[in-house]
């Protein structure tokens, strides 16, 4: 149980260095009560001074000796009457309390000129790529530092996960479709890596990696199909969301991809596609409800691009300043709305998009699709600082400008108002220390189920400090290296070992690292909304791969209308619409398509950057009995009645499509067994199947990649 | 309660307590204690204490959405009667903002008196209109609360400020943090159910019982009024209750090998999800089936076991939370009086408090005569309340008004029999016991054995709570 806080915050087992690694936790924790403003017991613990200078009870630390130090012993529990600190608030990771006690026990070094709030927060150093730690000729920079971390840790990798596993595991990750039953025969064949290798080009080549991975920066893009607010009139935007998919296709360097999102219109010679781009921050909801102040909703929408910006592309929680300087981050209320003034000088025009086509409303003609963009205003706003963020109490004027305790932004001459442009190359440079340490982090949790920073969306001093700090910034620098390759980046990660390892889980882990934060293994991970149906479309031979256009309607239970505003008819598609995959759905943000709700899609309305994988009856409702579903129970059935051979062998190759592995002998006879009770029952042979169909499609392992 | 889990760790801890309690017998005991050791784990569902006694079991909140009148209802204003027609002194509004801002100032409009006739009722002697009736029967089990306040004055938000909050979207309910905090005492039924009546849905939809960034299971449940009450519940066509179960016993037997085989926690949960969902497949339609109900109760309520109504739906929460369902919530809609065409105070009004005024006196009676009065609390009110200045549209109506309206409560831990807070002489804002939403809340978790200020979640980067960082325990409320 013990051994966890050993390695818990990182694999060297170093001295805590005060700054960066023991003040923001003390700053985090103690000086909400413990600071400059009456502090609770005389006693300041905002300097490591304020610390031994102690207060009312005395001076809080002995350096050398952890348990003489009264601040340990009251983070570790109760003392003396005294209450448990944090005070009245759950009490500090057993690592954290550890790295406290591993500073004071190497005698509570600070520096002698330490102000209160200074403190060098790891996310806000620029990343240096570090040496790779030795390991054997040829292993793969990843595994080489995963490796070290579970050598430290005393504990032994998983071996590699089965072929057929990793196969699906590789082609749910890069595609989100399950590989077809040919190609799983084939590579269990031959498994070697030059064959893996093989399948991760041929996916990453895909023109379906753009849509699985489009949907993963739809979520941050916070991407729908209505205007939200409680008219949610629908939209059209889909161009940006083709948009997003074909720049990931053609793997578009992510500066690039990031610059045209946020200011696209302001590239000199701006082409179509990169007006297209900055629908990005178009996402934001528009309020259509009768007898609202349009300007006080146009404010909300700014104030969202400045929180998505935060999110998204800074990995911190920058929407806290909107009222007040931050609580704990160096981010003041002026940093924010320097912010905010960039994102304050657009006009939000609807853009025609040529080469695109749609029927006309009276359905007679055709036209070219619209969608929204951004545009920058010929003459710009007056941004000033709102007290309490209320926009009704406008104080003193703020030009655009970038956090300052972040790296300045260079290249805006004397004079120049600085504008989205520049925000963006700002955001890309290489000294910004946060964009490519956020985007590797958020492309490693879809690989690993977690972030090699827990907090995806929080780099600031209340985030999780990463597991693999050096690991994290190798990434971020070959990222950058590599000319902002996400597909470079993708293929990294997809050939490591530590990728390809068994999911299983370890008992021997249980008491050491049951969270597997070391990585001694995979995790298996509940697939999205979108693909769980996907891949039951792909099992049930129904999937129509048509890449790109205007949104689907998927069949959806009658009468969800009743619960919002405007009940607006659902009009299921016909034809080859009915069977797209689940990112081209309609998302109507007041009524999100159930199937996709209750399977955790994003909600839409902020940027989302980590999916929740909730496990609920309501899925198993949806899996059993929805229509849609049962409707592809049906197909995959038809498609097993109709296949040659025995029992046995139809049931193996239905079991296949929807886990990617053939059934043991049990698994086979329990799902005969099923056949042969419906057909005793009286039910006729296609109905018998359709009942194996059903069981497969519900089988917690088709709804995860393992 | 661990506050300090992620949502993920959350829903693996629920797994091995949850295997044991609920499927393992139902799967024939597959041994797999050694894999699925016990540990100090509780389903996210399962009833627990919370921070101190509680003094309510479950919670139904009317949420009469749109914005009730308090002027035609509780909030008896002869001042405002006599000056009707006059103009707004110039000191009741400055730098106050109101929704239709433009119109309703650039032609400055003007007190409107109410033609309801008001009169006091009860031991209590609370001011009631001749528009709630039945509702003034039963003043002396109701606390009148006349000066709630709440910072947004239009629809939407204002839905999600009382619903979450925040006025912003993705906070979750109060039902979602009840649960999150208490769980449910239901083995068959979700913990926190919505029932919903009047010609639309409450603006904002499923947002107003969202779980935010709580995890899904939390949500709110909405309960439809004809065909499945629940997504998704009846079999498909053509499916046998018996092949359902057969598909299902398949599928267990099937989930419970890879259990075994991966070790994978998630899994056992998920098996117990089916077998709560079957169970819900025979729970709902049983709570829905009012043939057990008699007819002096259908009588009681008004309403038929069949045609979905207000009243019914009163009734269907009783159910509900006889059967330990935490959380119910009622919405009716249209209570938006603007006196435009289906919104005016002469007609719609009325008919709207029709439609209401006696399920909710029936539910405060029928819980009462139960004993269930003691355990339920029961909350009645909108988002906002309407301006002392009139609107003419088509005919009469008013704006919106968020510095003081009239919300109701009843049942466990409430001092029945008392009007609370008294507003200034035209109804403009309160003079005395002002209650911010935030207070509200607060005070609603602390019946609930709750401590609003502990009630956390983490989540980027900071500790959330459905009273952010105000709220105050409304005392004079509480028994």
């Amino acid at each position: 149980m013990c051994l966890a806080p050993l390695f818990a915050f990182g694999v060297s087992a170093a001295v805590p260095d005060y700054l960066t690694e023991v003040k923001p936790l003390l700053t985090r924790n103690c000086v909400p009560c413990h600071g400059a403003e009456q502090p609770k017991a005389g006693l300041r613990l905002d300097t490591a001074a304020g610390a031994r200078k102690g207060g009312e009870s005395g001076a809080a630390l002995r350096p050398g000796a952890p348990s003489e130090s009264l601040m340990f012993r009251l983070l570790s529990g109760g003392h003396d009457g005294v209450d448990p600190m944090p005070y009245r608030r759950p009490p500090l990771g057993t690592a954290e309390i550890a790295r406290i006690g591993a500073w004071i026990a190497a005698g509570a070094v600070a520096p002698a000129d330490e102000a209160p709030g200074v403190f060098r927060h790891w996310a806000f150093v620029a990343p240096v790529r570090p040496p790779v730690p030795r390991a054997v000729e040829g292993t793969h920079p990843i595994d080489a530092f995963i490796l070290a971390g579970l050598e430290a840790a005393g504990m032994r990798p998983s071996p590699s996960a089965p072929a057929a596993t990793r196969l699906r595991r590789v082609a749910l990750d890069l595609v989100g479709l399950p590989p077809e039953p040919g190609d799983i025969a084939s590579f269990e064949a031959d498994p070697s890596d030059g064959a893996y290798r093989r399948r991760v080009e041929a996916l990453l080549a895909s023109r379906h990696h753009g849509e699985r991975w489009g949907r993963w920066w739809l979520d941050a893009a916070r991407y729908a199909d209505s205007n939200g607010y409680s008219v949610d009139a629908p939209r059209s935007m889909w161009p940006y969301r083709d948009w997003v998919v074909e720049a990931l296709n053609r793997d578009l360097p992510f500066d690039r991809f990031v610059t045209e999102q946020l200011a696209g219109d302001l590239i000199p010679g701006a082409t179509v596609s990169q007006r297209v781009a900055t629908g990005f921050h178009r996402n934001t909801q528009i309020n259509q409800e009768g007898g609202v102040d349009p300007e006080q909703f146009r404010i909300e929408s700014v104030f969202d691009r400045v929180a998505t910006t935060g999110t998204v592309l800074m990995g911190l929680s920058v929407g806290c300043a909107q009222c007040h300087d931050h609580k704990f981050d160096p981010l003041t209320q002026r940093d924010y709305y320097g912010l905010f003034a960039f994102l304050n000088d657009q006009e939000e025009p609807t853009m025609e998009v040529p080469g695109t086509e749609v029927v006309t409303e009276d359905r007679k003609g055709r036209r070219p699709a619209t969608t929204l963009v951004l545009a920058e205003r010929a003459t710009p706003r007056e941004t000033r600082r709102y007290v309490k963020g209320d926009f009704t109490r406008p104080a003193e004027p703020v030009p655009p400008g970038t956090p300052a305790a972040l790296p300045p932004m260079r290249g805006v001459a004397e004079g120049r108002r600085a504008n989205r442009l520049d925000l963006a190359h700002w955001l890309v440079s290489p000294g910004n220390p946060l964009l490519a340490r956020v985007t590797v982090n958020r492309v490693w949790q879809v690989y690993f189920g977690r972030g090699l920073v827990e907090t995806e969306n929080d780099f600031g001093t209340q985030g999780t400090p990463p597991t693999h700090p050096e690991l994290l910034d190798w990434l971020a620098v070959e990222f950058m290296e590599s000319g902002w390759s996400l597909k470079h980046l993708h293929r990294l990660i997809a050939t490591s070992e530590a990728y390809q390892r068994s999911s299983k889980w370890r008992p021997d882990l249980a008491d050491v690292d049951a969270r597997n934060l070391m990585l001694a293994r995979q995790s298996r991970l509940r697939l999205d909304a979108e693909w769980i149906r996907d891949v039951a479309l792909v099992a049930g031979g129904l999937l129509d791969r048509t890449v790109g256009g205007p949104p689907v309607f998927p069949p959806q239970p009658d009468g969800l209308g009743a619960f919002t505003q405007n009940s607006r008819p659902w009009k299921a598609s016909a034809g080859g619409e009915r069977h797209r995959r689940g990112i081209y759905t309609s998302l109507q943000r007041s009524t999100l398509h159930p199937a996709l709700a209750v399977f955790d899609a994003p909600d839409t309305f902020t940027a989302c950057t980590r999916r929740l994988r909730s496990n609920t009856p309501l899925q198993a409702l949806t899996l059993l009995n929805d229509a849609q579903f049962h409707e592809i129970a049906t197909a995959l059935g038809r498609r097993m009645s109709a296949g040659p051979g025995a029992v046995e062998r139809r049931i193996a190759d239905g079991f296949l499509r929807c886990t990617g592995r053939r059934p043991g002998a049990e698994e086979t006879s329990r799902l005969a067994a099923l056949h042969a009770a419906e057909l005793g029952a009286g039910a006729a042979e296609e109905a018998a199947w359709t009942a194996v169909g059903r069981v497969l499609l519900n089988l917690d392992e088709t709804i995860n990649r393992e | 309660m661990n506050e300090t889990l992620n949502p993920e760790d959350r829903l693996a801890q629920t797994t091995r307590r949850h295997f044991f309690s609920r499927c393992a017998m139902g799967l024939g005991g597959m041994a797999l204690g050694s894999l699925l050791a016990d540990g100090a784990s509780t389903e996210p569902l399962s009833a627990r204490r919370g921070h101190h006694r509680p003094k309510a079991k479950s919670v139904i909140f009317l949420f009469m959405a749109g914005g009730p009148s308090q002027l035609e209802l509780f909030d008896h204003k002869p001042r405002l009667n006599e000056l009707s027609g006059q103009p707004i002194p110039d000191s009741l509004i400055e730098g106050k903002r109101f929704a239709f801002m433009d119109s309703s100032f650039k032609n400055k409009s003007t007190l409107l008196g109410t033609r309801r006739k008001f009169r006091q009722h009860g031991g209590s002697g609370a001011w009631v209109s001749d528009l709630y009736p039945h509702t003034a029967g039963v003043v002396d089990d109701l606390a009148i609360l006349k000066t709630c306040a709440t910072d947004l004055f239009n629809h939407a938000p204002a839905k999600l400020f009382m619903n979450t909050g925040s006025g912003q979207f993705g906070r979750p309910s109060m039902g979602a943090w009840t649960t999150y905090g208490i769980g449910s005492e239901s083995r068959d039924l979700p913990g926190f159910v919505v029932l919903q009546s009047g010609p639309r849905g409450p603006r904002g939809g499923a947002v107003n019982w969202s779980s935010g960034f709580l995890p899904t299971v939390h949500q709110g449940v909405p309960l439809r009024g004809t065909g499945d009450p629940i997504l998704n519940l009846g079999n498909p066509p053509g499916v046998s209750a018996d092949s359902q179960r057969r598909v299902l016993d398949t599928l267990g037997g099937l989930n419970l090998r890879r259990a075994a085989e991966t070790g994978d926690p998630e899994i056992a949960t998920r098996i117990a999800a089916y077998e709560m969902a079957y169970r819900m497949q025979s729970s709902a339609p049983e709570l829905m089936d009012l043939k057990g109900e008699s007819e002096s109760t259908l009588a009681l309520y008004g309403c038929e076991r069949e045609k979905p109504s207000f009243a019914r739906n009163c009734l269907l929460a009783r159910r509900l939370v006889e059967r330990g369902v935490r959380f119910v919530q009622l919405y009716h809609t249209n209570w938006d009086s603007h006196g435009g065409p289906g919104e005016t105070l002469e007609d719609d009004l009325a008919r709207v408090c029709r439609e209401t005024d006696r399920g909710c006196a029936a539910l405060v009676r029928d819980l009462k005569s139960r004993g269930l009065l003691d355990e339920v609390l029961v909350v009645w009110g909108g988002e906002f309340g309407r301006t002392p200045m009139g609107e003419t549209r088509e005919k009469t109506g008013r704006n919106h008004h968020i510095d003081a309206f009239t919300m109701w409560f009843a049942g466990a831990g409430i001092r029945p029999g008392q009007v609370i807070g008294e507003t200034d002489e035209l109804g403009f804002g309160p003079v005395s016991d002002r209650a911010h939403v935030h207070d509200i809340h607060a005070t609603l978790l602390h019946l609930l054995g709750l401590d609003h200020t502990r009630l956390t979640y983490r989540f980027q980067g900071r500790d959330y709570r459905l009273t952010d960082i105000s709220g105050e325990l409304i005392t004079r409320l509480m028994a």
